[in-house]
């Protein structure tokens, strides 16, 4: 399949909000999407991004059935490892499912990496949910090991009130 | 005793920095994994785009350490980006040397990070744990912390660099 990988523009935000609902929704959790389009053109385009973004296009010849040659995506963000140092954390990989099974995600994945690596990063690292085998199996052929399983480190969240709470000092 | 300052790390506290860090990654049974050197820290942590952040606690010298340490606690973290509900504050590493601990150093580190947080306009804050180390789920949970890989059920996963290499030379 003909297909291009290219860095997110700021003019790809409309079409990033659209995939980044269509994974929630994959995920389940589309109720839980806070973040706007203009959020995303605020905190992923101006002089000091919180992440960055990389766009798989496919010609106008081969767009979806609803319209769109945007058609895949991924968000990543540096992160910083105490053992290790530099890394590259991949917070979003979706490629919409009528692209699915020709390379698009291996091709989005392998252009974080390049990054990745040109930034001096070790390692790369992501979540994926327990229950998404299609995912889960993917990942595991590209190299990837399941550091929760294997070495039994859990990801936690403090937010809200109980953010609030700790800031103030109480217990 | 509780006569302690926190503060952001500077340049020359990176030697300080590494000896805590060793010392957790040895408390965690990880001690042969950490090849970060004071080099990578100084570079990363001091420059034009700095990757993590760290603050310290520092005691007066008359309260040094068994082995003549000032510095006996820090914490270090970096901003991330959940494309759902925006800014996070990441803690990747929080650790105070034993013969502090009880003193409620470890509390004034985790208030001044979640005020950060709050201040930068963040709306959570992540890290993990090792599931067998209790006494710090223990600590994190009475504060409102949420284990996500148990009830959500989200695993990390890592790439290292050999099988990044791998992955875009199959490019």
């Amino acid at each position: 399949m003909d297909f291009t990988i290219r860095a997110a523009t700021l003019e790809d935000c409309k079409d990033i909000s659209r995939m980044i609902l269509e994974l929630a929704e994959h995920e389940k959790v589309s109720d839980q999407i806070k973040i706007t389009q203009r959020d995303l053109e605020q905190d992923g385009f101006s002089k000091n991004p919180f992440f960055h973004g990389i766009i798989a296009e496919v010609p106008e010849h081969l767009k979806s059935r609803d319209g769109h040659t945007k058609v895949g995506y991924s968000l990543y963000f540096y992160t910083y490892s105490s053992w290790k140092g530099r890394a590259v954390y991949m917070e979003d990989l979706y490629v919409m499912p009528e692209f699915r099974g020709k390379g698009i995600g291996q091709a989005l994945m392998a252009k974080v990496s390049q990054l990745g690596l040109a930034a001096g990063c070790n390692q790369l690292n992501f979540t994926v949910l327990d229950w998404n085998k299609s995912s889960l199996d993917f990942y595991r052929k590209q190299g990837c090991w399941d550091v929760t399983s294997e070495l039994g480190y859990h990801c936690m969240r403090c937010e809200g009130d109980a953010l609030e709470h700790l800031a103030q000092g109480d217990l | 005793m509780a006569n302690f300052i926190l503060r952001k790390a500077e340049p020359k506290d990176v030697s300080d920095i590494l000896r805590l860090i060793k010392e957790l990654a040895k408390f965690e049974e990880m001690e042969d994994q950490v090849i970060l050197t004071e080099k990578d820290l100084l570079e990363d942590g001091f420059g034009d785009h700095p990757f993590y952040h760290c603050i310290v606690a520092e005691v007066p010298k008359h309260h040094q350490s068994a082995d003549g340490h000032v510095i006996i606690g820090f914490a270090m973290y970096y901003f991330t980006y959940d494309p759902w509900i925006g800014k996070l504050l990441y803690l990747e590493d929080f650790y105070v040397m034993k013969e502090y601990r009880g003193f409620g150093i470890g509390s004034e580190i985790l208030k001044k990070l979640s005020q950060t947080a709050v201040r930068t306009r963040c709306n959570s804050m992540h890290f993990i744990v090792a599931e067998w180390n209790k006494p710090s789920i223990e600590f994190y949970k009475r504060r409102g912390a949420s284990d996500l890989s148990l009830e959500e059920g989200w695993r990390l996963f890592k790439i290292d660099k050999q099988n990044l290499l791998k992955m875009t030379d199959e490019e």
